[in-house]
């Protein structure tokens, strides 16, 4: 039956998230009456800063799975990805080790993932959520506690994200890779590097063929940050609407378009200035078509504190249908060999300690020229992150989105 | 005469309960998956959102009904930022419609009457983008409309260009070309089984009262397909109305954006899907202003006729 | 009463017609009409289909490039990784469409059917307004029917999971309105004569059905069959709305993403075998037609 505000069912909602309120320590403003939207919970979901990490609830209704048991057999272990985000060859590996279909189910944005988490039914097994929606998978009772004794590999990722502030404990994640948002290009076509990159973007000598990071935090972000704004975790509707005008700014000037596949675009020419992730440039050398040097593609990524870094985390959705095989899974991408493999297929640098940036560029991973792609505990440090916020605050980074999209 | 009269009366219920019960599963199949759809997309555009996922709670009872998103998507499409996206939509599907009658008439129109013994093949060989998967016939075009690609290659042999046009860099004009390219067929159908049916003697008749050709045609067949005409438009036009795909392959860019690329955006990309739900509702607003104003159009244009 | 209709009393509905002594007594003023039509004709023809054809060639392109040709090779069909034979996603995505569009034909067929002959004589106003029901899908953009359906799958038929079983539905849905469509235009040019024949010799109501009206339905039923086999072939924005991960992705769907994140002449080439077995289908179709004529077989599936 669909859930009607006033019934029990949805009182029960109501009062979990009143309780988590309180479990957190965040007040709740939240009066009497009937759920509206938007009330109240806005404070429910922890908000983890790295200055202020957060424990995330555990529920007893969602247990982790129980240890020593032996992996499931047979079917398809479903995982719930970015498109070219996982090596085929390592998941088919697996699958046959395993006798298991591994099977990509693959999304663009994370709200489009978190959707296809609360399609009822659905049994992925691992997903890969990024540490901004992970709080809220975690409340929303989206994912299962991990169970770390079939995790025996986690001793080997950064130190820094053994216990990560968004996470603590790694009660729910545990972190696949670690990557810049910076400007991949076309070093042959681009005339000069100006000292703030991200005016690339806004060169009206790169019209149609300029894009944008389709990812509503992704893209507002780049436009506080091109314009020296650092806040880019705001609440505050003007600054978040200011972001969306200076994004907008592109669409008479560069007829800007948005796209997650710069491997493929910056590679083929068919992009010359790419807002992207530092992987998608590593990746791109493997898209070049024949007779084009890897020479030709560039990373810029700022040196001050104006730049965005991201890590992407491993969970497993509570309704998965092969748990164990799923932290079997995710153990397996934690191995250095396998994760050094998994690598030179997406490009995006596992977040190990085995996997030095020295090991990058003596294995041939990139070149000289993208450098600039290697994420080092150094930038790690100085950035900033994109970090989960309210859901009043999501909905206004949303519509800012939306407008931009609609174009002028 | 009572007697008789009962008996048919009789008659007919019990023909009409035969006939009705032949079409009670399509009908109920109808009402439960095409309705009650609709009385969902209206729950959800009135109903809540859970404060958690901003994700929808339907409300099924009009009572408890909230207008206050739907209020906002109906500003935001007067003034705010979905004003420019319904009336790019508009100008696009208005400009590609008016392309569909410009090349499609002719087309039908030849193929109706003056194909000849080349009927049928010309017939096989306009229907076939028909059995053509539309995404296929697409990605033909992006094939082609590549930097490099044979196009631009064409344009630059015959000197028509110095440099490679970016078809695919959020150019309106692509996104109309991709439009008329990808629904002409469904509008070039309906028309030529129209003219195809028109009465050779009227021509005749026409003729033999001095009429020209072209005389014959604007006072002949052209009235006489004006309903195959609007038939034709309206079924090119109100899917386009919905189209989201075309502009995605051929363009990606927000400067042609249109009304089905923001319902996509909200219902399966973003998080606000009462906000998608409410797009949608004003999206069939619109049509069914259109499809109301098509159907007054026939009437009037059949009623002339006769 | 339109026009149409007066003719379909005096003529043959689709007989053939006094073309040639008309085409004779035309005078050379008209004449020229004709040849710029056939010029434009003929290159409409061949813009709609030069760039499948081009699409068909880069399927067999011996580089990633699907722009600039680099020679002849078989690699997208099977040999390279990422070929149609290599590629698990794009197998699933053929079985999917092929399953989609077989399970649709077999319940939309029937159910259409007995929908039109239902409406066809179902009077009253519960029968006319099943009727206008009937017509609303097809005026319905797709979508419009796919948000819907997915808010009714995901908000209250619960039962429904997203996937297969739902994409049926959905297909289903819109489908019926066709077979509705094409069987009433042919039970209206067939007229209750026969029938009233086979009743008056005995024949009782559903006998008549049986023996006299389906047989002389049969073309139009197989011409429906097709229709609903092809438009869920065809159907992109459904079925997307409706599959909800990559086990249940159909060819579209699957061309439309890799379109968008790593094309590579693979889709080029799954594509053309779509191409090829819709190419199939169709000859099987116009085979069945063509006892009754060829061009009189096109105009049919023409006037679908």
């Amino acid at each position: 039956m669909p859930p009607h505000p006033r019934d029990p069912l949805n009182r029960r909602l109501f009062l979990q998230v009143a309780g988590l309120t309180t479990l957190t320590g965040l007040a709740a403003a939240c009066g009497g009456e009937r759920p509206g939207r938007r009330a109240a919970a806005a404070s429910a979901v922890p908000l983890s800063r790295p200055t202020s990490p957060a424990t995330l609830p555990l529920h007893a209704d969602v247990p982790a799975v129980a240890s020593g048991l032996e992996p499931e057999k047979g079917g398809t272990l479903k995982l719930l990805n970015y498109a070219e985000y996982i090596s085929p060859d390592v998941c088919k590996a697996f699958g046959k080790e395993h006798g298991v279909e591994v099977e990509v189910t693959v999304f663009t944005t994370m709200d489009e993932m978190i959707a296809k988490l609360r399609t009822a039914g659905e049994g992925f097994d691992v997903c890969f959520p990024t540490p901004d929606v992970i709080a809220k998978a975690a409340v929303g009772k989206l994912l299962q506690p991990l169970n770390a004794s079939y995790l025996p590999h986690l001793a080997g990722v950064w130190p820094q994200l053994r216990d990560p502030f968004y996470d603590k404990g790694s009660r729910y994640t545990v972190p696949y890779n670690a990557y810049t948002s910076g400007i991949g290009y076309r070093a042959d076509r681009v005339k000069s590097l100006p000292s703030n990159g991200y005016d690339l973007l806004w060169d009206a000598a790169y019209k149609g063929k300029s894009y944008v990071i389709d990812d509503a935090r992704e893209g507002l972000a780049l436009a506080m940050l091109r314009n020296g704004v650092t806040d880019i975790n705001t609440e505050d509707p003007a600054k978040i609407k200011q972001a969306g005008a200076w994004l907008a700014e592109l669409i008479p000037r560069t007829g800007v378009k948005v796209g997650i596949s710069a491997y493929q675009l910056v590679a083929e020419g068919q992009a010359t200035v790419h807002h992207c992730w530092s992987g998608d440039m590593i990746n791109a050398q493997a898209y070049l078509p024949k007779g084009v040097d890897a020479e030709v593609l560039g990373y810029w990524y700022p040196d001050a504190s104006l730049g965005v870094v991201g890590t992407d985390t491993m969970a497993v959705p509570r309704n998965a249908t092969k748990p164990v095989l799923a932290h079997m899974f995710i153990d397996h991408l934690l191995d250095p060999k396998v994760a050094e493999q998994n690598f030179s297929y997406t490009g995006y640098q596992p977040a190990l300690t085995a996997i030095t940036p020295e090991k990058m560029v003596t294995d041939g991973f990139v070149t000289e020229q993208l450098k600039s792609t290697i994420v080092t505990p150094d930038v790690y440090a100085r950035s900033l992150q994109i970090l989960q916020i309210s859901p009043p605050a999501e909905a206004l980074w949303n519509d800012a989105w939306a407008a931009f999209k609609a174009g002028r | 005469m009572r007697v008789t009269g009962r008996a048919t009366a009789r008659r007919g219920v019990a023909r009409t309960g035969l006939w009705a019960a032949l079409a009670a599963p399509g009908t109920l199949w109808l009402l439960a998956l095409f309705a009650v759809p609709f009385y969902a997309v209206a729950a959800v555009a009135f109903g809540y959102t859970d404060p958690l996922f901003n994700a929808p709670i339907p409300e099924w009872d009009p009572r408890y009904w909230d207008v206050t998103t739907f209020g906002e998507v109906v500003q935001r499409s007067l003034t705010g930022d979905l004003r420019p996206v319904f009336l790019r939509t508009l100008l696009y599907v208005g400009v590609a419609l008016t392309v569909c009658v410009l090349i499609g008439y002719p087309v039908a129109y030849y193929l109706a009457r003056h194909a000849g013994r080349r009927k049928g093949l010309l017939l096989a060989l306009v229907l076939a983008p028909w059995w053509i998967n539309y995404i296929t016939r697409m990605l033909a075009w992006l094939n082609l409309l590549q930097d490099d690609g044979y196009v631009n290659d064409l344009l630059m042999a015959g000197h028509l260009i110095s440099e490679p046009v970016r078809w695919l860099s959020g150019n309106p004009y692509t996104v109309i070309l991709a439009l008329v390219y990808g629904y002409i067929p469904f509008f070039i159908v309906p028309l030529f089984s129209t003219l195809d049916r028109v009465d050779e003697r009227l021509l005749e008749a026409a003729r033999d009262l001095g009429c020209t050709g072209a005389r014959a045609f604007w006072h002949v067949t052209l009235p006489l397909s004006r309903h195959g005409l609007m038939t034709a438009a309206a079924i090119t036009a109100l899917p386009m109305f919905g189209d989201y795909y075309t502009t995605t392959l051929v363009s990606g860019s927000p400067t042609t954006t249109m009304v089905g690329n923001q319902i996509e955006f909200y219902l399966l990309g973003g998080s606000r899907k009462e906000l998608g739900a409410s797009l949608v509702l004003i999206l069939s607003a619109l049509l069914m202003a259109l499809m109301a104003y098509y159907l007054i159009a026939t009437r009037r244009a059949e009623r002339d006729l006769t | 009463m339109t026009t149409h209709d007066v003719r379909r009393h005096e003529h043959p509905p689709r007989g053939p017609r006094p073309r040639v002594r008309e085409e004779r007594s035309r005078r050379r003023a008209v004449r020229r009409g004709p040849v710029v039509l056939a010029t434009l004709t003929w290159l409409y023809v061949a813009w709609s289909l030069l760039p499948v054809l081009v699409a068909v060639q880069f399927s067999f392109n011996a580089g990633r490039s699907r722009s600039t040709w680099q020679g002849f090779s078989l690699r997208w069909y099977a040999g390279d990784p990422a070929s149609v034979a290599a590629d698990p996603g794009l197998h699933t995505a053929l079985v999917n469409s092929l399953v989609l569009a077989a399970l649709t034909t077999l319940v939309a067929t029937p159910l259409g059917v007995a929908l039109a002959i239902g409406l066809a004589r179902w009077r009253g106003r519960t029968g006319r307004a099943a009727g206008g029901l009937m017509l609303l899908p097809l005026a319905t953009p797709e979508i419009v029917m796919g948000s819907a359906l997915y808010l009714v799958f995901t908000n209250l038929y619960l039962f429904v999971p997203l996937g297969r079983p739902a994409m049926v539905l959905g297909h289903v849905t819109f489908s019926v309105s066709y077979v509705v469509i094409i069987v009433r235009s042919r039970l209206a040019s067939i007229g209750d004569e026969y029938e009233t024949a086979a009743r008056d010799l005995g024949a009782s109501r559903l006998q008549a059905l049986r023996l006299v009206v389906l047989p002389l339905l049969t073309p139009a039923v197989f011409a429906s069959a097709m229709i609903v086999f092809a438009s869920s072939m065809d159907d992109f924005v459904i079925s997307a709305f409706l599959s909800p991960d990559a086990s249940s992705v159909t060819v579209p769907i699957k061309l439309y993403s890799a379109v968008r994140t790593a094309p590579t002449p693979a889709l080029n080439a799954l594509a053309t075998l779509l191409l090829a077995a819709s190419a199939l289908a169709l000859v099987l179709a116009w085979l069945v037609l063509r006892r009754r004529g060829s061009t009189a077989a096109l105009r049919d599936m023409a006037s679908m």
